[in-house]
């Protein structure tokens, strides 16, 4: 819609201007508190500028000095933590929805449709459906407090095998078939042909999938009881409650904007590929 | 180099649908042959099973005397053309090019020089390092082609290559075929449902309808000798003529009760039902005296060239269509009087829709066959 008048064009800014006050004083606020000494929050008013403490509070965070997170882990091992389970989790999405959508576009086997439709159906049943029976599974596999346990339940996924299913099926047919003239074999058409024509879309996914992996957190907390293995998201929760009525807002803050910075860095670098896989589509 | 055969070969489907009933084809070293029939006619199935993308039902597909029935498409030596292109999109041209050699394991210095020098013979050079998606349809036409030359495969197969393009590029690289296809001398099937291109092309042509091969031959002679009504009604633009008429000795009766002495006899019972058919260009417009038909005019197109005229014989349904060269003027409601050209008259039985038999052999006669 283009429309030039001066009262619209007001009105649009000030909508625009009120959303991003509504989303931006939170950060705001979550960024002046990691630069406070703990005790600025014990007043009512809640400080809006800066203080001197930044470099210290993230100091004192990253490194735990005098236990400030009330646990034996510093926060850069539980950053560590997250960023190994999300990173699995995506890359384990991406390869496992690849090869399960490859297999059902381009394969003729039996049940084949059975096979998608189990897949599509396990839609309806998000690890917080399942999330018992997924824990003794888990557990009686040996798997709690692991790596292997934050990640493996949550790899399995329908959305992205559904989204390249989508993909593979707009790839005109004769492409595989050029392929196979061309002396490629099923393997070598993945990895010549399907594989680059997917990069944007492996990109989008990666995106989604990096923030899926690292804000999980009722699972981490199910499967995790070695603090070698919490994860940042979970020890946030676990600092507002260790507190007593004295909750060290700083920590707290500084904590959540480190949690906050990793998801932020991804979508930022990978952008450009993250709407190029959503919208377009190479012909 | 190679010769192609397929013998009863047979396409049936999973659901029982039969693709395909007992084709068979000679194709001879360096022919070019042209498979043409409607859309759903099998010609493209055909094809697909000569490489291989199609598995055969039954029968057997040699090439050079060998069968490669069970033959993966790229153990069968052939190289395809396909309709959409079928250019691998994140590959520059070079890269199409050179894919089906840098899966034969040619070392890159090879390919490069054989790919360089099909670009060269395709005036494709300053595109190698281009994607698909920078070039125009023509030149990704060209690109396809040199897909297929770089490989220098016993047998070219090309499925409606043109039919993407406009007609003006179409009719220029359907010259750039012929003359890469002799040049080469390479065996070569064409699909196509353009009975132009199919004419142009062909050495020999296939007509296909409805699974089966209505009739084999070089396109001058199914032009004038169609064995069936459908064969003739499919070659030549526009179409044929079709009268229902009924023979009694050795006169034809048309449906506006006139009649006219055939050149030679025939024999059928007498009542039989018969069709004529008579090509647009061998209907004269005459003096009223000497008029087999009066036309009643509908619609006049103007070429250029040659003017054709639709009309309906008075009472009468079917709408036939007469070419004639220049303009003469006719308009919307004239009264056209018409004469047949008595040695270009095909006379069809009405109910086999097969060419009645005048007893000369199929290709021992001399062109202008009369009934």
């Amino acid at each position: 819609m283009v429309e030039k008048r001066p009262g619209l064009t007001l009105l649009r800014h000030l909508v625009l201007i009120a959303g991003i006050l509504v989303i931006g004083l939170p950060i705001w606020v979550a960024l002046v508190a990691t630069t406070h000494p703990s005790s600025a929050f014990l007043t009512d008013l809640m400080p809006l500028w800066f203080g001197d403490q930044g470099l210290g509070n993230f100091t004192r965070v990253l490194t735990n000095e005098e236990r400030v997170l009330g646990v034996e882990v510093s926060a850069s091992w539980m950053l560590w933590n997250s960023f190994v389970m999300a990173m699995v989790i995506a890359v384990g999405k991406i390869v496992i929805s690849m090869l399960s959508a490859f297999a059902i576009v381009y394969f003729r086997f039996p049940l084949r449709r059975t096979c998608f439709w189990l897949i599509f159906v396990t839609l309806m049943l998000p690890v917080e459906v399942r999330i018992l029976p997924t824990y003794d599974v888990v557990a009686s596999l040996g798997m709690l407090n692991s790596y292997a346990g934050l990640t493996l339940p949550l790899i399995a996924s329908a959305t992205a095998t559904f989204l390249f299913r989508q993909f593979f099926l707009s790839i005109p047919d004769s492409l595989a078939e050029a392929a196979r003239i061309d002396g490629a074999g099923p393997m070598k058409f993945f990895r010549d042909i399907l594989l680059p024509l997917s990069i944007n879309n492996i990109a989008a996914l990666f995106v989604i999938l990096f923030i899926y992996g690292w804000n999980q957190y009722l699972w981490p907390l199910l499967v995790t009881t070695d603090e070698d293995y919490y994860t940042i998201v979970m020890v946030i929760k676990r600092l507002m409650t260790a507190g007593e009525g004295n909750v060290p807002w700083n920590v707290i803050m500084t904590t959540t904007v480190l949690a906050m910075l990793p998801p932020v860095l991804v979508v930022m670098v990978m952008q450009k590929f993250f709407v190029r896989g959503l919208v377009e589509q190479e012909k | 180099m190679a010769t192609v055969s397929l013998k009863n070969i047979k396409k049936v489907y999973g659901n029982g649908l039969v693709a395909i009933h007992d084709l068979n084809l000679d194709i001879a070293d360096g022919e070019l042959i042209v498979l043409v029939g409607p859309s759903g006619c099998g010609k493209s199935t055909s094809l697909r099973m000569v490489a291989g993308l199609e598995t055969i039902s039954e029968g057997e597909l040699s090439i050079d005397g060998v069968r490669v029935n069970d033959r993966e498409p790229a153990q069968r030596d052939i190289a395809m053309v396909f309709q959409n292109y079928a250019l691998y999109p994140h590959m520059t041209v070079a890269g199409n090019m050179g894919y089906g050699l840098k899966n034969q394991g040619m070392a890159k210095a090879e390919i490069r020089q054989k790919v360089e020098a099909a670009a060269r013979m395709l005036e494709i050079e300053p595109l190698l390092s281009r994607k698909p998606g920078q070039l125009s349809g023509g030149q990704r036409q060209r690109v396809a082609m040199g897909r297929a030359i770089v490989r220098n495969p016993k047998v070219f197969l090309f499925d409606e290559p043109l039919s993407n393009l406009d007609a003006k590029l179409r009719v220029q690289m359907r010259i750039e075929i012929k003359r890469l296809q002799q040049e080469f001398g390479t065996t070569a099937i064409y699909v196509t449902h353009d009975q132009v291109e199919a004419m142009t092309l062909a050495d020999r042509l296939v007509v296909m309808n409805d699974g089966r091969v209505e009739q084999v031959g070089p396109p001058l002679a199914l032009y004038e000798r169609p064995a069936t009504r459908f064969v003739a009604s499919f070659l030549g633009s526009p179409g044929m003529n079709f009268l229902s008429v009924t023979h009694d000795q050795g006169r034809l009766y048309l449906p506006d009760g006139r009649s006219l002495a055939l050149p030679e006899p025939i024999e059928v019972a007498p009542g039989q039902a018969l069709t004529l058919g008579v090509r647009p260009e061998h209907l004269e417009i005459c003096a009223e005296a000497d008029a087999d038909l009066v036309l009643e005019v509908e619609i006049v197109e103007p070429l250029g060239a040659d003017t054709l005229v639709y009309g309906r014989l008075p009472g009468h349904d079917d709408l036939m269509v007469v070419k004639h060269q220049g303009k003469h003027g006719e308009a919307r409601g004239d009264r056209v009087p018409l004469r047949l050209d008595r040695e270009r008259l095909h006379l069809f039985d009405a109910d086999t829709r097969r060419r009645l038999p005048d007893g000369v052999p199929d290709g021992a006669r001399p062109p202008n066959p009369g009934v």
